[in-house]
């Protein structure tokens, strides 16, 4: 599969101009650090109280820009125009999510400093970080693909934030609902629990457990979008 | 040369076909139009020859290539596609949608300035699309679709929301790409237009050619024997083309009583409804 490094910035420019025009999307850039600001107050007190901004902006954020640029695109007929351009798959799903990608990374840096967290290893945060921001995109990429308008691909983030946010709080009941134990392995109660290595501490064979449980679904959820989006190359 | 070979296509939705065994070429430097009305299976044709579908059996082939391989970059640069499918982006100037396009295909920056002269848009360059009438977009469209100089076109109703003058510069620009080397493959449910630019036709109905040829070879093959003279005295007569109407021709001319003397050749239009028996819609 071709990449060019030429087309793909081309469409991370147009990505660029199209969504500092789109009001109502760029505005989420806002939320993570409106999150932070609020939550900051709890701060180093409360385990894993950074996953509280982390997660719901890994949703709010990077999943929902990223569907709302694919969808919109489906929306006004332009994907299917670009698709017969030159531009290779690898061209629009990287030219599109790298916009999405250093979006979030800055704002994500900025929270991180208005909320004052401090990581014990900062090669696994920040790993866990990217990670993580690759696996949203991926997973705002299948929500585009899978909605016609820009209204479905807003409803269709509904279930990833219920499932990806919503685990880490379902993990806690595991010891009522023992079928919960599931939960912990979602990269969100993985990030949760990679975030209060400060708290307790883990060894390097305790820390590359949940980065590995990321890279996983990082992959899984990258993979799929891929061949989804050249599945809606053909018309059948 | 062929540009496009199609032998024997068949393509099924369900159990409802779209084309059947539908079989032409289209040799290198044609306007060739695929006409019928709508639903009747040109959209889909397209999109098999672009592959964008698959046929059901029977093989397309383009630049002797399957048409199967048009989804690779390298093939991509050789067309441009203009449907009903085709969008521009809205929050963009026409500039930077075309920018856009040319940093795809690679192009020079005076590429820009080349198709907004053709599509009359020279102008208009920074307007946003989301200002733009129905007509300039569809001429945007077109400008992203030729912006390369690509050696074969897809147009599908290119001139439907076009007003008769813009339509005049859309035909008077796809005469002078098509002088450059270019093959248009266009499909149309206006007859009128299909007369005007077309070397041949094919005219598609439920699904299959029903014929083909040049628009002056069919009306030769469906016009009426038949000759009509308007006199100055307002009498008009409808004669069979034979010796004796020759004859009364020549008196009336040598009394100076004609007006008018035309044969009865029908438009594209007439020939569809004779073929099918039903109107365009």
């Amino acid at each position: 599969m071709s990449f060019s490094l030429k087309r793909a910035r081309a469409i991370f420019v147009k990505d660029y101009k199209e969504f500092s025009r789109n009001y109502a999307v760029s505005i989420m850039l806002i939320f993570p650090i409106i999150l932070a600001l609020l939550i900051r107050g709890t701060g180093q007190s409360l385990p894993g109280a950074f996953a509280l901004v982390l997660n719901p902006s890994f949703v709010l954020l990077t999943s929902f820009a990223q569907a709302c640029l694919i969808a919109e695109e489906k929306e006004r007929n332009t994907l299917r125009s670009l698709m017969m351009t030159p531009a290779t798959t690898m061209d629009v799903l990287i030219g599109k999510s790298t916009l999405v990608f250093v979006m979030s990374a800055i704002v994500l840096a900025i929270s991180t400093y208005i909320f004052g967290y401090e990581p014990i290893n900062k090669w696994a945060f920040v790993a866990a970080i990217i990670l993580s921001i690759i696996l949203y995109t991926a997973a705002g990429t299948i929500c585009g693909l899978f909605s016609k308008t820009l209204l479905e691909a807003s409803l269709s983030i509904l279930p990833v934030a219920f499932v990806f946010t919503g685990a880490p709080w379902g993990a806690l009941l595991v010891k009522d609902f023992p079928i919960f134990k599931v939960l912990e392995y979602v990269p969100s109660s993985q990030l949760v629990y990679l975030l209060d290595t400060r708290n307790i501490g883990l060894t390097t064979g305790e820390l590359l457990k949940p980065l590995l449980i990321i890279l996983a679904w990082t992959i899984v959820l990258t993979i799929v979008s891929v061949v989804l989006y050249q599945r809606r190359l053909k018309d059948e | 040369m062929d540009v496009i070979q199609v032998e024997h296509i068949r393509k099924k939705f369900g159990n409802k076909d779209a084309l059947i065994d539908v079989t032409f070429s289209i040799p290198k430097g044609e306007i060739f139009g695929f006409l019928g009305p709508s639903g009747s299976g040109k959209t889909t044709l397209i999109k098999i020859l672009t592959a964008q579908l698959n046929p059901t059996s029977g093989q397309a082939i383009v630049f002797n290539q399957p048409a199967e391989m048009m989804h690779q970059s390298a093939q991509k640069m050789r067309f441009g596609i203009l449907t009903d499918n085709s969008g521009l982006y809205e929050r963009l100037t026409i500039e930077e949608n075309l920018e856009l396009y040319r940093q795809l295909y690679d192009l020079p920056k005076s590429s820009i300035d080349k198709v907004l002269q053709f599509v009359n848009l020279s102008g208009e360059r920074k307007k946003k699309v989301n200002r733009l009438s129905k007509g300039m977009r569809q001429r945007v469209m077109l400008a992203c679709a030729i912006i390369h100089e690509p050696e074969l076109l897809f147009l599908d109703e290119p001139t439907s929301a076009l007003d008769p003058v813009n339509s005049a510069h859309i035909y008077k620009g796809l005469r002078y790409l098509n002088e450059n080397g270019t093959t248009i493959f266009l499909t149309t449910h206006d007859m009128a237009e299909a007369e005007l630019i077309c070397n041949r036709v094919a005219i598609l109905y439920q699904g299959q050619i029903q014929t083909i040829g040049s628009p002056k070879e069919l009306k030769k093959q469906h016009r009426e024997n038949v000759v009509c003279v308007d006199l100055i005295n307002g009498e008009v007569h409808e004669l069979p083309i034979n010796e004796g109407t020759a004859d009364q021709i020549a008196d009336w001319m040598k009394q100076g009583l004609i007006d008018r003397l035309e044969t009865k050749e029908p438009s594209l239009g007439d020939i569809f409804i004779k073929i099918t028996g039903s109107e365009l819609l």
